[in-house]
C-alpha cells in the first residue's frame, strides 16, 4: 500500500549513503536501502535521465531470449548468464511492490511472453545462436515450444524477409522500463529517500577514503559510503577520485529505440525478437504501454557518452522493423526517441565492487541487462554495503584483471561472422561473382591486421574489436591499458581459471 | 628508433614510410603528400598514431586523433611539435 510521505525536495548535506545514478540499478539499490532501514539515503541524478540507458531501455525480461553461442561456452560467461537466470525470479515480487505506484494507467508488466523468430536476412550467425538457445532452455529445463511463425499475433514480415521457425517463450515478458523508474522514483519520495535531480561533478576524498560527492554547482554532500552507479559515465566519475586506479575500462554502447503509436493493423502481443545478432542486441518490438509499442535496438561503441544517434541507425530501425516484424510499421506514429548508452566493459562482465579507496562502491558495466537484472543487484550491493557476504560471485570486483574468454584466433572467427551478419541484413551489395568466403576473407585479414598492429595478446569481444578498429581514441585506450598491464606486474591478464574456452 | 638526432620531421617522415611500407614499394613522398591518398587506412593510421606517440613519447590529445591529424608528414609533425612538454626539447 501506498504511502504518502513528506515530499523531500531538499538539498541535503549529509547523508550515511549517496548513490550516484538514478537508472535502474540506482533506484533498486536505493530501494533495498531503504527496505533495510540503514539510514539516510540520497539519490543524485537528473530527472530526465538524457542518454541514460534505463531511461531508453526495451526493458526485456530475457535470459533464454538473449542467449549466445557464447553465453554458456566458458565458466565466466555461464556465471554470468545465471546472474540474469536468478535476476528473472525477482521480478514478479517487484512488480507486485511497484504496481501501486505507478500512474501510467497501464500495467507495468507489458506482456508475459516473447516469441523468438529465425530469419534469413542475417547470416549463420542467427542459425547458431538461436539453436544455443534451444539447448540453454532445456538445460534450464524452461518452458518452450516452436509455433508456426505466422500465428505469432501482429507478425507480419514482408514476405522475402519472413521467419522460417519460430519459439515461443511463456515466461519470459517485458516491462514498461520508464513506468517502472516512475513508480521507482515515487516509492522512493514515498519512503523516505531524498532525490537530488542533479548531476555530481567530483567524488569527494580525504586520504584513504571516499568522503562525500560534490554537485555540478559546488554544493557538497558528505556521505561515508557513496555507490557510483552512474552507468555509462561511471568510469570517469571514479577517476575524479581514484586517478591512476587500474580498472578494466569501460565504453558507452550507444543504442536507439522508438516509442510509436500503432495506426493500424494488429498489434503485437508479446514481445518479438531475433536472436542476437551483428554486434547488437536483435531486432526487436516490445507491446505496450497502452497503444504504444517499442521498437529497438542499434548498438553501437562510441568514444563519448552522447543522446546523438546517426542517421544510419535511424533507417537500420526503422527499415528493419518494417521488413522484419510488420510492413504497417511504416506509418506508426513515433512519439519519442530514444537514446540511451549501455555501459560495457572491455571483457564484457560487470563492475560490481569495493574501490581502493575506503567507503566507494561501483556498480556498472552490465551492457545490455542492468534493468533486467537489477533487483538481484541491489541485494548483493545492500548486503556488501552492510558488510554480510554478497550474493553473487566476486568475479565481478572492479579492480580485477579483464576475463578471458576466447582466444586470438576464436576472436577473429567472432568479429567475422558478426561482420558478416551486418553485411547480410543491411543489404551491401558485393560484385556478382565475390563469394561469402571472400567477403569473409576480407574481414579476417582486418581483424589479424588489427592485433599484428595493436600488439596485445588479450582477446576482444566483436564489439570491442569493431569499435577501437575504428576510433582512433578507443584504440589508445585499449592498446595503452594492456601495455600498462603487462609494464606493471609483467604479467598476462588473468581470469582463465573462470574464463578457460572449452571448445 | 632512437630520435635524439633527427629533428622531428624526418623521425615522423621514417616512422610513416615504416607503416605505410611506401619506399620498399617505390612510393616518393613528401612533408604534403596526402598520406590517405596513398592507400593509408584506418588500421595503418591507428598503427601510425600509436608508433609516433611510442616513439616521441607523447600522448596527442584528444582533438587531434582525428583524420586531419594524420593527413600528411608535415601535419603530423606539427601534432607532435604541439604536444612535446617543450618545443624544441629533444627527446
Amino acid at each position: 500500500m501506498r504511502k504518502e510521505g513528506v515530499s523531500k525536495t531538499e538539498r541535503p548535506t549529509q547523508a550515511d549513503v549517496v548513490i550516484v545514478g538514478n537508472g535502474a540499478l540506482g533506484l533498486f539499490l536505493a530501494d533495498e536501502l531503504v527496505e533495510r532501514r540503514i539510514g539516510s539515503v540520497v539519490v543524485v541524478g537528473p530527472s530526465d535521465r538524457e542518454a541514460g540507458a534505463s531511461q531508453a531501455a526495451g526493458a526485456m525480461l530475457g535470459c533464454f531470449g538473449e542467449t549466445t553461442t557464447e553465453s554458456l561456452r566458458t565458466d565466466a560467461s555461464r556465471t554470468r548468464f545465471e546472474l540474469g537466470v536468478a535476476a528473472h525470479d525477482r521480478w514478479p515480487d517487484v512488480l507486485d511492490r511497484l504496481e501501486g505506484y505507478s500512474r501510467t494507467g497501464s500495467p507495468l508488466m507489458v506482456t508475459p511472453e516473447t516469441h523468438v523468430v529465425l530469419n534469413s536476412i542475417g547470416a549463420d550467425l542467427d542459425t547458431v545462436n538461436f539453436s544455443a538457445m534451444i539447448e540453454a532452455l532445456d538445460e534450464y529445463g524452461k518452458p518452450w515450444e516452436e509455433i508456426d511463425p505466422r500465428e505469432i499475433p501482429g507478425f507480419r514480415p514482408r514476405l522475402d524477409t519472413r521467419a522460417l521457425r519460430a519459439v515461443h517463450l511463456p515466461a519470459e515478458g517485458a516491462v514498461d522500463a520508464r513506468g517502472v523508474l516512475a513508480a521507482l522514483d515515487a516509492r522512493l519520495r514515498a519512503t523516505g529517500a531524498i532525490m537530488v535531480d542533479q548531476t555530481v561533478r567530483t567524488l569527494v576524498r580525504n586520504d584513504g577514503e571516499i568522503t562525500g560527492v560534490e554537485l555540478d554547482d559546488g554544493h557538497v554532500i558528505e556521505a561515508g559510503t557513496v555507490v557510483v552507479a552512474v552507468g555509462a559515465r561511471s568510469e570517469a566519475l571514479v577517476r575524479t577520485a581514484l586517478d591512476d586506479l587500474d580498472m578494466v575500462p569501460s565504453f558507452p554502447g550507444l543504442g536507439f529505440a522508438m516509442l510509436a503509436r500503432r495506426t493500424g493493423g494488429e498489434p503485437f502481443r508479446s514481445v518479438v525478437r531475433t536472436p542476437n545478432r551483428g554486434f547488437a542486441c536483435g531486432l526487436h518490438v516490445v507491446p505496450g504501454p497502452g497503444d504504444l509499442e517499442y521498437y529497438g535496438a542499434t548498438n553501437r561503441l562510441v568514444d563519448h557518452v552522447s543522446s546523438v544517434t546517426w542517421m544510419a541507425d535511424v533507417r537500420f530501425l526503422a527499415q528493419y522493423s518494417m521488413q522484419q516484424l510488420d510492413e504497417r510499421v511504416a506509418s506508426h506514429e513515433v512519439t519519442r526517441w530514444l537514446a540511451g548508452n549501455r555501459p560495457v566493459t572491455l571483457d564484457g562482465f560487470p563492475l560490481i565492487g569495493w574501490l581502493p579507496l575506503a567507503g566507494l562502491y561501483l556498480l556498472t558495466g552490465t551492457y545490455r541487462d542492468g534493468f533486467h537484472c537489477a533487483p538481484l543487484l541491489a541485494e548483493h550491493v545492500a548486503n556488501e554495503l552492510q558488510g554480510k557476504p554478497g550474493t553473487i560471485d566476486p568475479m565481478f570486483k572492479p579492480t580485477r584483471r579483464p576475463i578471458e574468454t576466447r582466444t586470438i584466433e576464436w576472436s577473429i572467427n567472432e568479429y567475422v561472422e558478426h561482420n558478416l551478419a551486418g553485411w547480410f541484413e543491411t543489404g551491401a551489395e558485393a560484385a556478382p561473382q565475390m563469394t561469402t568466403a571472400q567477403i569473409a576473407d576480407y574481414y579476417r585479414v582486418m581483424a589479424t591486421k588489427f592485433y599484428d598492429t595493436m600488439g596485445i595478446d588479450y582477446a576482444l569481444g566483436p564489439d570491442i574489436l569493431w569499435y577501437a578498429q575504428g576510433s582512433l581514441l578507443g584504440a589508445r585506450r585499449v592498446a595503452r591499458y594492456f601495455h600498462r598491464l603487462a609494464g606493471g606486474n609483467g604479467s598476462q591478464p588473468a581470469g582463465t581459471a573462470t574464463g578457460e574456452a572449452r571448445r | 628508433m632512437t630520435v635524439s638526432q633527427e629533428p622531428v620531421a624526418e623521425t615522423v617522415r621514417l616512422i610513416v614510410d615504416k607503416q605505410l611500407n611506401l619506399s620498399a614499394h617505390g612510393y616518393e613522398f613528401g612533408a604534403d603528400d596526402d598520406l590517405w591518398a596513398l592507400g593509408m587506412t584506418s588500421l595503418t593510421c591507428m598503427g601510425l598514431m600509436l608508433a609516433i606517440e611510442d616513439t616521441f613519447r607523447i600522448e596527442l590529445p584528444e582533438e587531434a586523433l582525428k583524420e586531419g591529424t594524420f593527413r600528411t608528414v608535415g601535419t603530423i609533425t606539427a601534432a607532435v611539435e604541439a604536444a612535446r612538454p617543450t618545443s624544441g626539447t629533444k627527446v
